[in-house]
């Protein structure tokens, strides 16, 4: 009971901050009836897709401070355990979503462990070889389609399937995301006013200190890795359901694991708002930049030049991300 | 007086231009064309985009001097002229972005078609997603015959897939081994019996992969090795080298253009000496390959779709071949020449159509017949199977097998080795020294 | 016999190269701790800049290595000056996501302005030679020179390190920064000098590579990790370490001809199955795992 009172408990935030929360809300929720392009829902499911795994990945990368940078393996895990059980045993979504989820957990524990004995940069680049290594793995491995990948036929379902989750129109997958979304953020809302939480902010301070008052550090880390996995799988199983075409090269690859550190850092790592913001600035700026401006033949990688250019500019300035300019512009005005 | 003059005049101007620019608008066809302009197959990109260029060129114009029905008219006959304009889309080699691309085509530009994509993983997203939405799709030079196993009811492919020109390669190894060849004395078995396969590990070159041990299990030949490997490497000396240590008779290959470019030339570096080398098309076909490689590709054997010497057997070939060397600088490819097609295959389908339904394009395409000597491409015809189970692939295409050799004139170029009767030269056996 | 030797000759020459590859890593993180994502991007400049000095002037592909040596220098120190410097006072966090925007910005800029297709050095002294020492080993004249010129380079910088003036300064930067500035060495030339060297030498290595290997915009990465591989096993700030992980990290990727030689020696058809070539690089990102994990200093390390 009190878990779901303090998921529900936004009351620590400023009024403003309540109202722009609530605001956003508003119009995620009735953003499918408005009369935009396809294009346009594309995006708006990929903001949701990345803003929760943003969420996940914020609770190891931004309240535990331990920048992790191999996350597509688990991306992978999930979409793959719910392609196969798919294609092979027709299993639904709703199954085989938390199925993935213990497989990535799984993995995540006996990875996790050995991992957790490094810090900072090192830590950071053994995630990626974790996560190239699996990806290596997946696509020479025969079960899973290897480098060919897997497809989820049209022409097997008949969609509006709920069990299975296929649909025609984006508009189903979008609301059964943001209900996901909804869900990420309670969850995140409590984590951080829970004990793990606390744990972590004052590992992240000082670990000595937390370890002399009696936390378990390296175990908490890892408890706080594995509830990160768990985000990231299941949007992965969500993804395998919605392009309906996986492979190692485009789901697990080293892109998506940078991309979603890149989004949660940017928006501000450690706050709850944090992945979200970041997520909705990247994600349509990297959609429509290349709209404009990589379609003229001569221009290409221009977008990505501009989105390079913030990322450097917010890593020099103000490193905690626009949520940190925020409470930095908050600190000053209260002065 | 003047004032409601001048009026009536302007609202008469207005519905004089405006009325006639929305019925042209109207007769205008959209058809989407999906193809890797930029990315490590770049180079074949830029063929397959100007062979579409030019087939939608010739059928939105009169032109007499080609022998082809669209040539004849300007625009789609049956409806009332309506021209075609292709919107390109680059999908980079990315099998998510292509579909993605072809999401947008059908939602946002709303295409009444779709076209493309050369690279077999990203037919297969791009098919998959023109199924979901029911929109056609015509593929003109994918080869996994994968695609046409889904049993989709929106995807028809003009190409032959790889297990006829898998089978066109082993005819040719089993024509050496009874003295078939022209200008080449029976080669015994067990002289040409050891081979060993390097294929790019996607859609594409995996299946190419299992085709070959499939035939060669069938004919009676010896697969020492066969290994994948990713296109996009750097580096393929270890795998060459992994070749090499196999002592395979014949070397057979399923590579994209840049990485086709870097095995010769590590062949070369490392000194193989194999006494046959052979190439899936794809790579071992875009100009780029002679251009970077010269002299070295004398010898080596691609299966192709097209080459120059076709012009000899056909005329419209050359008439388009013409045409297409003066807009770009180079004959037709494989790959030029099958977009083209691809093209052309569209224009006869809304002939046969005669609007833009999808119900009705599905009727016209599952009934089409496009006679031989209509097209660039030395096929019997295009008509696709409607039942058994490879639904919407074209039964009447074929395929050649080419080798590189130098003419007398110092120019390298595909001469005709396969099939037997229509072979334009002598064969070069064995592969000669790098 | 003779794929267990070439497979060993092979590994050792491109470990040498990849060695130097990693030499300028090394010497930036033990400076001044900073992990440059951006590493593998120089590589991909210097290779860029060697090829296209090559085909511009006709000149010798080996004769343009001082240039780009001296381009990565500037680049380097450019890159310092401009922006890395802003980096240091932030958290860890701010210095990867820093040097990673600075990946992209350089890998899309030469997008840009290259283009993204292959391209490859098709003419020059060596290219395309090879030197066969019998015993089926074939050296690629290329990349024997390649070899040479990074053991030279590596003995170069040990030089300059260890008997210089200015080397003494930059250790003494690496081992502790403060108690250096009250020496009075001026630390924020040491870090862009550091940086100014780590560029030259990766992009030294660079015009060595593009002698044998195409380049394209995306490259970069895959250096980058094995860079950090090496790096790793050689422990971050050695520079005798880098070029001895260097050769076992060549040997790495050999794995596959190792596996050939036990396929054919005892004829044992399943491991002809196995795909041991796919796999080439994954063996670096294992070792560079179970390495870190067990021993976090490496061979030769003294930074934790």
């Amino acid at each position: 009971m009190e878990t779901i009172r303090n998921a529900l408990d936004f009351s620590d935030f400023p009024r403003i901050d309540l109202i722009g929360a609530g605001l956003v809300l508003i119009f995620l929720l009735i953003f499918p009836l408005l009369p935009l392009s396809a294009f346009a829902m594309a995006t708006m499911i990929q903001f949701l897709m990345f803003s929760i795994y943003g969420m996940g990945w914020n609770t190891i990368g931004g309240y535990g401070g331990q920048v992790d940078l191999g996350k597509a393996q688990y991306v992978g895990i999930g979409a793959y355990t719910t392609s196969v059980m798919l294609i092979r045993w027709d299993i639904p979504f709703w199954v085989s979503m938390p199925i993935g989820v213990c497989f990535a957990v799984g993995w995540s524990f006996i990875i996790g462990y050995p991992l957790f004995r490094l810090k900072g940069h090192y830590f950071a680049i053994a995630t990626i070889a974790t996560s190239l290594v699996l990806k290596d793995l997946f696509e020479a491995w025969n079960f899973v389609g290897a480098a060919r990948g897997l497809e989820i036929s049209p022409i097997k379902y008949r969609p509006p399937d709920f069990l299975r989750l296929i649909f025609k129109e984006d508009i189903y997958y979008y609301y059964v995301l943001l209900g996901l979304f909804i869900i990420g953020l309670f969850y995140i809302n409590w984590f951080r006013k829970s004990r793990l939480g606390f744990q972590l902010r004052c590992i992240k301070d000082n670990e000595n200190v937390a370890e002399s008052l009696g936390i378990n550090v390296r175990w908490a880390k890892v408890k706080t890795y594995a509830i990160a996995t768990a985000f990231v799988s299941v949007v992965g199983s969500f993804h395998a359901c919605y392009i309906k075409n996986i492979e190692p090269e485009d789901t697990m690859s080293l892109s998506i694991s940078i991309l979603i550190a890149l989004m949660a850092m940017l928006g501000g790592a450690g706050s709850l708002w944090g992945p979200i913001i970041g997520a909705g600035i990247l994600i349509p700026l990297k959609s429509y930049l290349k709209e404009w401006l990589g379609a003229k033949a001569g221009l290409v990688g221009i977008d990505l030049i501009i989105y390079a250019i913030i990322i450097m500019l917010v890593s020099a300035y103000e490193p905690r991300g626009i949520w940190g300019i925020v409470e930095k512009v908050r600190r000053r005005k209260r002065r | 007086m003047m004032k409601s003059a001048s009026k009536f005049l302007a609202i008469l101007l207005i519905v004089g231009v405006i009325v006639p620019a929305a019925a042209l608008a109207e007769r205008e066809i959209k058809i989407g064309a999906i193809y890797p302009l930029t990315g490590g197959a770049a180079a074949a990109g830029r063929e397959l985009r100007a062979g579409a260029e030019l087939a939608a060129e010739i059928v939105n114009n009169v032109m007499p001097d080609i022998d082809m029905s669209m040539a004849k008219s300007s625009g789609i006959k049956n409806m009332g002229g309506a021209k075609i304009t292709l919107i390109f889309k680059d999908h980079e080699g990315n099998p998510t972005l292509g579909a993605d691309l072809a999401k947008k085509l059908i939602l946002d530009d709303k295409v009444d078609g779709i076209l493309g994509c050369y690279h077999s993983s990203v037919t297969k997203t791009v098919s998959s997603v023109a199924e979901q939405y029911g929109v056609p799709m015509i593929n003109g030079s994918s080869t996994s015959p994968e695609l046409t196993k889904r049993g989709f009811k929106w995807f028809w492919r003009t190409t032959p897939h790889d297990v006829w020109f898998t089978k066109d390669l082993f005819e040719l190894l089993k024509g050496l081994s009874e003295g078939k060849v022209k200008g080449v004395k029976t080669i015994p078995k067990n002289e040409l019996i050891n081979l060993a396969s390097a294929c790019e590990k996607t859609e594409w070159g995996s299946f190419v992969s299992e085709v070959i041990e499939q035939f060669a299990k069938e004919y009676g030949y010896n697969v020492r090795k066969s290994l994948l490997y990713a296109k996009e490497a750097p580096d393929l000396s270890s795998e060459v080298r992994s070749l090499k240590a196999a002592k395979p008779d014949a070397m057979l290959f399923a590579s994209y253009t840049s990485d086709a470019i870097l095995m010769v030339k590590t062949l070369k570096a490392q000194k193989i000496q194999p006494k046959l080398i052979w190439g899936q098309d794809a790579g071992f076909e875009t100009p780029e390959f002679k251009s970077a490689l010269g002299d070295s590709i004398v010898g080596i054997l691609t299966r192709t779709v097209f080459l120059p010497q076709v012009v000899q057997l056909k005329e419209v070939a050359g008439q388009v071949n013409s045409l297409y060397k003066a807009k770009v600088g180079n004959d037709l490819t494989g790959a030029s020449a099958r977009s083209f097609t691809g093209v052309q295959t569209w224009v006869h389908v809304l002939e046969k159509a005669g609007s833009t339904q999808p119900a009705d394009i599905q009727k016209a395409a599952n009934a089409l017949q496009i006679p031989g000597n209509e097209l660039v491409v030395p096929w019997a015809g295009i008509k696709f199977a409607t039942s058994g189970d490879e639904i919407g692939q074209n039964v009447l295409g074929s395929g050649l097998i080419g080798q590189y050799q130098k003419s007398p004139d110092g120019q390298i170029g595909l001469q005709i080795i396969y099939p037997f009767d229509v072979a334009s030269a002598d064969m070069i056996y064995p592969f000669p020294k790098f | 016999m003779d794929i267990l030797l070439s497979s060993i000759v092979a590994g050792l020459l491109i470990g040498m190269v990849l060695a130097i590859v990693a030499l300028g890593l090394t010497i930036i993180f033990g400076v001044m701790d900073i992990v440059n994502f951006a590493h593998g991007e120089f590589l991909m400049i210097g290779m860029y800049t060697g090829l296209l000095t090559a085909q511009a002037t006709g000149m010798d592909p080996l004769l343009t290595l001082p240039l780009a040596a001296a381009v990565g220098c500037l680049l380097g120190i450019l890159c310092y000056v401009g922006f890395v410097k802003f980096l240091l006072r932030g958290p860890m966090i701010a210095q990867l996501l820093g040097t990673f925007g600075l990946m992209l910005f350089l890998r899309n800029l030469a997008l840009l302005i290259f283009g993204s297709e292959d391209r490859a050095l098709h003419h020059g002294i060596l290219v395309g030679k090879s030197f066969d020492i019998g015993m089926g080993i074939i050296i690629p004249a290329t990349k024997l020179a390649a070899a040479g010129l990074s053991v030279l380079a590596f003995w170069g910088v040990w030089l300059l390190m260890n008997r210089t003036k200015i080397g003494k300064a930059l250790r003494a930067t690496a081992l502790n920064a403060q108690g250096a500035r009250y020496m009075g060495i001026p630390i924020e030339r040491m870090n862009a000098l550091a940086w100014g060297i780590g560029g030259g030498t990766v992009s030294v290595a660079g015009a060595l590579i593009v002698n044998f290997w195409s380049v394209n915009p995306f490259m970069g990465l895959l250096f980058t990790m094995i860079a950090f591989a090496i790096v790793a096993l050689g422990g971050f700030g050695s520079v005798p370490g880098a070029f001895f992980a260097g050769l076992v990290v060549g040997m790495i990727t050999e794995i596959p001809g190792f596996w050939d030689f036990f396929t054919y020696t005892f004829n044992l058809d399943w491991m002809a199955d196995v795909p041991m070539t796919s796999f080439k690089y994954m063996w670096v990102y294992l070792a560079y795992f179970v390495i870190m994990v067990l021993r976090p200093r490496g061979l030769f390390g003294w930074k934790q």
